[in-house]
């Protein structure tokens, strides 16, 4: 591969990167805020694409322009799970939500596999099959306009926490849950919110790469797997964190790519992350700031 | 190895997951027997669910239309007395631990008198390997013969699909036979799969080097991978004409999508497996157009049923008929004619009976070898505006070569 290839090729896992940490981003939210392991997160941002799917083939809305509508959609959708199933687990320690999510992940699998069939789907747009030429650079299009997004949403979500009062709430309930509660804070509800939060953006993430690539009813571990590797990257609550160690896991695998091939892009990501839980399992970016 | 209906416990399939109900509607489908009527038991583990399901759901509906055929028809006379064929379907995931799981109980708890195969041949060889060892017969399609061969010499299994030399060997001879001009470079994904690592890693490089096209890059990468920009930068950046992929449906769709948004647009773009289904074409949309792919079965074939077979599934489903429908029905028929040539549901009288096999089927004709296979001929598809058309050889065209890549 050429110099400009492997620019090429760089700059495309840094965007892609973008688009991985919005789709982690849900994640990092209910292990940093509520301490969960939520192992239905994969299902979730599969979920989000075949909400933009569905949404573009019914009514003809671009997923692009859908993204607030999926969000909120999948929001209102998980949010009587967590109050029904995963806040009477509240006391049980972290084992018991964690599992409960693991039959959640089955059960939405499965249910998805009912409604939607084991086919695999793509969202079929003129934009993802489009190139973005920039000077002799040439990157996907899809790459670049959900990288911008993710960052515009990752900010959107940094400000909802760091300057409204719900972010404080959120704040003072993943730091002391007990204190906060004690302040008045209803931290049941706020654990309810941000889950519904998480599940919003792994659908807006799911719908991004839905576009970029195919999905099926079993998509999801993989991309559970690669969540977990920027959450860890990044440290548990840090979003501008997540965001850093999505462009960084897209760059590393692209770096791998160019190196050993495209097969070794996803060992590339696992070595990464067992080696940040191994050497600083606190995250790379932990303690520096929401 | 006969078995009287008994009824049945609630759950005893797949219970607590969709293959149960996927279980029950096929067992529905394919007519169960009513009371008393003694039945033959054949088994199934195919992949319902996961990445090749689109493979699944037309092997599904090949083995239950052959049983509800059959069934229709009287069922199979054994020892002078009429018998219900009873096909018991168990969805494999496509995991191949879960094929052999599954083969196991079907054989060991079911007592199938017989198999049927899976689709590729992780999946197919998984479930035959059990088959073999419990000395059970078992015919199927859709597992490539060369990689089948080379698991093991088999004594109980009997493959029905096409030789990957030929499926490899198919564009290079359509090149030269149409005469088509490209610069003789080639690039090559594979994922790495038996049959993938077969015809994309052996394969394509010997027939290329016959033909004195160069191969820029030949990159290998694990079955479920999705990011493919590193060797579509190294294709592009050689400007290779011919792309040629080996891969499943999820990361077919990537590719071409990859290809696109890389603005990179070789002349000829031929993706083996995964372009086959017509969920492939349905995901892609414009951007399927072009696509060539290897196949086996058209309905415009000369062969007893074949139009009336592609008719009768787009009726009954909505969808597009796809080839295995009709390996699939096959592979059903194949197996019932042998347990009805040996009127016995014993396995020795039954795999005799399949060695004897030698019949025009839906596919063509049948007759295996002594290394327990029976080709299909190929031909190249091309997907054009939603149908997979045949456009070589030309004594087996049903449509023009889209040249170049749209």
């Amino acid at each position: 591969m050429d110099l400009l290839g492997l620019a090429d090729n760089l700059i495309s896992g840094v965007l892609l990167g973008g688009i991985l940490a919005l789709a982690a981003l849900g994640l990092s939210i209910a292990l940093g805020v509520m301490r969960l392991v939520n192992l239905a997160h994969g299902e979730i941002l599969v979920g989000g694409a075949y909400l933009g799917f569905y949404l573009l083939s019914i009514t003809g809305l671009d997923p692009l322009l859908a993204l607030p509508l999926i969000g909120l959609l999948m929001a209102l959708l998980v949010y009587p799970l967590h109050r029904l199933l995963l806040a009477p687990l509240g006391a049980q320690g972290p084992e018991a939500p964690m599992m409960t999510m693991f039959g959640v992940s089955i059960i939405l699998q499965n249910a998805m596999l009912l409604l939607f069939s084991a086919d695999t789907r793509s969202i079929d747009r003129p934009y993802a099959a489009t190139p973005l030429q920039i000077g002799a650079l040439s990157v996907p299009l899809i790459y670049a306009l959900g990288f911008a997004i993710s960052v515009v949403l990752i900010i959107a979500v940094h400000l909802l926490i760091t300057r409204t009062r719900f972010g404080r709430e959120m704040r003072a309930s993943a730091a002391d849950p007990r204190a906060a509660a004690a302040h008045g804070v209803n931290v049941r509800g706020i654990h309810a919110l941000s889950f519904a939060l998480g599940a919003g953006c792994a659908a807006m993430g799911g719908t991004l790469i839905g576009i970029a690539f195919s999905f099926s009813p079993s998509s999801g571990a993989s991309y559970l797997l690669s969540g977990f590797a920027i959450v860890v990257l990044g440290g548990l609550g840090n979003i501008f964190a997540t965001l850093v160690a999505g462009v960084a896991l897209g760059l590393l695998q692209s770096l791998g790519g160019a190196l050993f091939g495209d097969g070794y892009r996803e060992l590339v990501g696992l070595l990464l992350f067992l080696l940040v839980l191994a050497v600083r399992p606190q995250g790379l970016l932990a303690g520096r700031g929401a | 190895m006969l078995r009287m209906p008994m009824p049945r416990k609630p759950g005893r399939i797949g219970a607590g997951c969709p293959s149960a109900w996927i279980v029950a509607a096929s067992l529905a489908c394919s007519g169960l027997a009513t009371a008393a009527e003694p039945e033959v038991l054949i088994g199934a583990s195919i992949p319902l669910s996961g990445s090749l399901a689109s493979f699944g759901s037309y092997e599904q509906w090949g083995y239950n239309t052959a049983v509800n055929d059959l069934n229709t028809a009287g069922g199979l006379m054994i020892a002078g007395q009429m018998h219900k064929v009873r096909l018991i379907v168990l969805d494999d995931k496509t995991d191949p631990s879960v094929t052999q799981s599954n083969t196991e109980t079907l054989i060991s708890r079911e007592k199938v008198v017989a198999m049927l195969g899976s689709c590729t041949p992780a999946l197919v060889n998984a479930g035959a390997l059990v088959a073999e060892r419990h000395k059970i017969p078992m015919v199927t399609p859709c597992d490539p013969l060369m990689a089948f061969k080379s698991v093991r010499p088999w004594k109980y299994v009997w493959d029905i699909f096409f030789e990957e030399s030929e499926l490899g060997s198919a564009p290079f001879r359509m090149l030269s036979d149409l005469g088509i001009q490209t610069n003789h470079r080639a690039l090559v994904l594979h994922d790495n799969g038996p049959d993938g690592q077969v015809v994309g890693g052996q394969i394509w490089p010997e027939v290329a080097a016959k033909n004195q096209i160069q191969i820029v890059q030949n990159s290998a990468f694990p079955v479920d991978n999705s990011q493919f920009t590193s060797v579509i930068g190294a294709g592009k950046s050689n400007g290779a004409d011919l792309v040629l992929v080996d891969a499943i449906t999820p990361a077919a769709i990537a590719i071409r999508k990859q290809l696109a948004a890389a603005g990179y647009r070789p002349k000829l773009l031929v993706m083996e497996k995964g372009a086959e289904p017509q969920q492939f074409a349905q995901a892609l949309g414009a951007l399927a157009d072009g696509v060539l792919v290897g196949g086996y079965w058209d309905p415009s074939f000369p062969y007893p049923g074949a139009a009336q077979l592609a008719k009768r599934f787009e009726s009954e489903t909505h969808q597009s008929s796809s080839q295995h429908i009709a390996d699939t029905l096959t592979a059903a028929q194949v197996l019932f004619d042998a347990i009805a040539a040996a009127g016995s549901t014993d396995p020795e009288p039954i795999n005799a009976a399949l060695a004897r096999t030698n019949k025009i089927y839906v596919t063509g004709p049948v007759k295996f070898d002594a290394q327990h296979a029976s080709a299909l001929p190929i031909v190249l598809m091309q997907w054009q505006k939603g149908r997979a058309l045949v456009v070589w050889p030309k004594n087996r065209a049903n449509g023009t070569l889209l040249f170049p890549l749209p």
